[in-house]
């Protein structure tokens, strides 16, 4: 009887972002020419002058159903917040829009000029004047429900979360299960995060591996917290920004980068509400939008960081992290989405080409946690390889910092939660196709990241992790083996790094080796589908067949779709002389994929032994 | 619906009275009631003369103001802890908002606090404040011993603490129980101005 033999390598691990919002977008407003100038003689009215820029600025969020806590419609609207307006736009915090205006443009920036602020003020100074009614644009029309039509499939979160009336700020997580039977392609997911006006910012995260649900307390419950580690495949990797946030429109990926949904992709939607004064139960709803045009351009997600130079002194005003990642290969930077917590003050990315031109990608000069967002480029911006892209982030750890959540300060490190502080800086680009069939230019990236966090932080568990499945993949065996084995040696108990140091061991022959690891992966997590079924091959090449016999009745319990289990699972019941339940998970693998060589030629080998010993 | 519209019918309609008593005291004699705030069931009231030998604290807020919203477990409890000595008073200083609104208002943000309408802004003016939510602290002798922020959560709008450092209400009603004044100028709080709504 032919031994099981295949072996499965881990996944990928990817420190996935998670608080974030999308790039905001104008109301869709008439876009009618903002207010004339104001000088000092010219009278200003409402209907000429103030209501296109409302409409066209504000009118997005103030609207009743959205994220602003009043509407700005009217006349009355607007005079009964104006002093107010005056003010939150003199001192830009509205509308919300938190780059310096620079050399590359964002879509749909939502950015006063100077001209309309001064507008803005001279009517409420002048008293408000409504002016003639002829002059008032059309009110904008807002598409109630869903932005985008009716969606293919809406899912709802199994259990709402109640958000207290008081207190600080509160993050929570809730896990969707996508009810797709086969992998789909998604062009866009529709966040409603429930009542607008509570929820800073929301972000769904691809969750391949349902890592998620491994932090739910009972299923469906959701479960705390800021940030978040997700797992994902090896060679397909975090490639979409799918963020919410107030005023911001779902976002439509374009032909060929569409994202594919497998049957057992969990959404986890990260979301950050500020409690309202009164007890709120909140229970969003996603709306999946399904193309029939598969992704053909895969846009990669590039962190940069550097955890180990945050350790900010109490009292520190400028404290400075920094982060130099040199890119491997040519690419388009297609959006950029700059992370801190409350003691960030100055976020700026720059990028210097090969020739010494400098860009500034993006510069923050007042950051603020609640308003973050990702900011996508009007158009690619066009990088060389050899280009260095710099993070340059400041912090303020003093007490004057009124964000600071140290009262009087104290030492501040990296780290998830909302006390700790982070430097992290996303940005999606999108490799540009090489010449070389063979080098896939998405690998590349991922390899010249992995060995720049770890000359950042040589105990960087994922930069090991990922390092590893990399080496693995191009078939360098003992450089994988090198590198699962310190990140093993960093997490002992995690139980992806144990597998994959398991499944390498196993596949290089070293059993004896193998097997305490893949029991180690199956004490931290005993529904563990890889471990399982790599241990089952363990056993069975020790010729331990009725150990290998009862994992991988486990693999086939928790994945009842896959062939390799089932043909595994049908070889040791054969060896262990159960041939008729054999033969019924032989043909149970070939009913799954009727190409399984180990399922069909054990088949075969049965019907020839029954034929020559017929009982 | 058709209720809804009636209801901002009639606000309109008020509004335009009130301009009216501005410039002509004849309108405001017409509409025969003195200067005076109006519990929800329009009767004027004197939260002052009513106090019965306790301090008074009115608390200026509005049902679309999402600073003074965030503010309403604090003086909830606040109003709790000091229920035996200190009269609490929820003030609206809007001519638009509507009795009905107000209910609802009071209701949904858990307020166990008594509610005034304050269309013409007498207790506005009386208590000098300029923002919701502001408060003014009144002793047993009816003066105004403190008006200004509850406390420092907001340094300015879009600039929140994690927590408050000082705590300028608690303070007055200390002062106040001890026959004090505040020392120095007050601070104004941070939210919506109440002369946006003139």
């Amino acid at each position: 009887m032919k031994p099981a033999s295949e072996t499965l390598s881990g996944f990928f691990i990817i420190l996935a972002l998670a608080s974030g919002g999308v790039a905001a977008r104008r109301a869709a407003a008439t876009r009618q020419s903002a207010g004339k100038p104001a000088t000092a003689q010219a009278q200003v009215t409402f209907n000429r002058d103030i209501a296109p820029i409302v409409f066209r600025n504000c009118a997005g969020c103030h609207h009743p159903g959205e994220a602003g806590p009043f509407p700005l419609l009217t006349y009355v609207d607007v005079k009964t917040h104006g002093r107010q307006i005056a003010l939150v736009t003199r001192k830009r915090l509205m509308p919300p829009w938190l780059p310096e205006p620079g050399q590359l443009k964002f879509a749909d920036e939502l950015r006063l000029s100077d001209e309309e602020i001064r507008t803005i003020q001279a009517w409420v100074d002048q008293g408000e004047i409504e002016g003639n009614p002829a002059d008032l644009p059309r009110q904008p029309a807002f598409t109630t429900g869903w932005q985008l039509g009716k969606p293919d499939v809406i899912v709802r979160a199994a259990k709402p979360y109640l958000l207290l009336a008081g207190g600080s700020d509160s993050y929570w997580n809730f896990v969707f299960r996508t009810p797709v039977r086969r992998s789909q392609w998604l062009r866009a997911i529709e966040i409603r995060p429930g009542d607008k006006r509570l929820v800073h910012h929301a972000n769904v995260l691809v969750d391949r591996e349902q890592s998620g649900r491994r932090l739910e307390k009972a299923p469906g419950a959701g479960f705390g917290g800021m940030e978040l580690v997700i797992e994902s495949e090896a060679f397909d990797p975090d490639s979409h920004f799918l963020f919410w946030k107030p005023g911001s429109p779902p976002y439509v990926e374009p032909d060929g980068m569409a994202l594919r949904l497998d049957r057992n992709t969990d959404l986890v939607l990260n979301t950050h509400f500020q409690p309202s004064g009164k007890p709120e139960l909140v229970q969003p709803t996603l709306g999946l939008y399904f193309t029939d045009k598969p992704g053909t351009r895969h846009p990669i997600l590039l962190q940069l960081d550097n955890d180990r130079m945050l350790d900010i002194p109490p009292g520190e005003r400028t404290f400075l992290v920094s982060d130099d990642f040199i890119l491997p290969v040519d690419a388009s930077v297609l959006a950029i989405y700059p992370h801190a917590h409350y003691l960030g003050r100055d976020l700026l990315a720059l990028a210097t080409l090969p020739d010494g031109t400098k860009k500034t990608l993006i510069h923050i000069g007042n950051w603020d946690l609640n308003w973050q967002a990702v900011y996508r480029y009007e158009q690619p911006v066009d990088l060389p390889a050899g280009t260095t892209i710099s993070m340059r982030f400041t912090y303020d750890n003093s007490a004057e910092n009124i964000r600071n959540p140290n009262q009087p300060p104290k030492r501040v490190v990296a780290g998830n939660r909302a006390s700790d502080e982070m430097a992290h800086l996303w940005l999606q680009v999108l490799p540009h196709e090489s010449g070389d069939a063979t080098l896939d230019p998405r690998i590349q990236i991922q390899e010249a990241l992995a060995l720049h966090h770890l000359q950042n932080n040589p105990e960087d568990f994922e930069a090991h992790y990922n390092l590893a499945a990399l080496l693995q993949r191009k078939g360098e065996l003992s450089g994988a083996l090198l590198q699962f084995r310190e990140a093993v040696r960093i997490r002992p108990d995690d139980p992806t790094a144990n597998n994959a140091l398991g499944a390498v061991l196993l596949a290089g022959g070293q059993i004896d080796g193998a097997i305490p690891h893949l029991n180690t992966a199956l004490k931290g997590r005993p529904d563990y589908f890889d471990a399982h079924y790599n241990l089952g091959n363990a056993l069975a090449a020790q010729g331990d067949f009725a150990g290998a016999l009862a994992h991988f009745q486990a693999a086939v319990r928790l994945h009842p779709q896959d062939a390799n289990a089932e043909a595994n699972l049908g070889s040791a019941l054969a060896e262990t002389g159960n041939l008729k339940e054999a033969r019924l998970h032989f043909a149970r693998a070939l009913e799954i994929d009727p190409k399984n060589e180990l399922a069909r030629e054990n088949l075969e080998q049965l019907n020839r032994d029954s034929h020559d010993h017929p009982n | 619906m058709g209720r809804r519209w009636h209801t901002i019918r009639v606000v309109r309609l008020l509004l335009v009275v009130i301009v009216a008593a501005g410039l002509a005291p004849l309108a405001s004699t017409a509409l025969g009631a003195e200067n005076t705030a109006f519990d929800l069931a329009g009767n004027p009231v004197d939260p002052l003369k009513s106090a019965g030998g306790k301090i008074v604290v009115l608390v200026f807020v509005r049902t679309d103001c999402p600073v003074s919203n965030r503010y309403a477990p604090t003086i909830q409890k606040l109003s709790d802890e000091h229920a035996a000595k200190v009269a609490f008073w929820l003030v609206y200083p809007s001519a638009v908002e509507s009795a009905e609104v107000i209910r609802k208002h009071v209701r949904e943000y858990g307020y166990k606090i008594p509610a005034l309408r304050d269309p013409r802004h007498v207790l506005v003016k009386q208590s000098q404040v300029e923002i919701t939510p502001e408060v003014a602290v009144f002793g047993i002798d009816r003066r105004l011993v403190y008006h200004g922020r509850i406390d420092n959560l907001y340094e300015s709008v879009g600039r929140t603490r994690s927590v408050a450092t000082t705590h300028e209400l608690e303070d007055a009603i200390s002062a106040a129980l001890g026959g004090k004044s505040l020392p120095g100028d007050a601070t104004h709080g941070v939210g919506c101005y109440i002369s946006d709504l003139e």
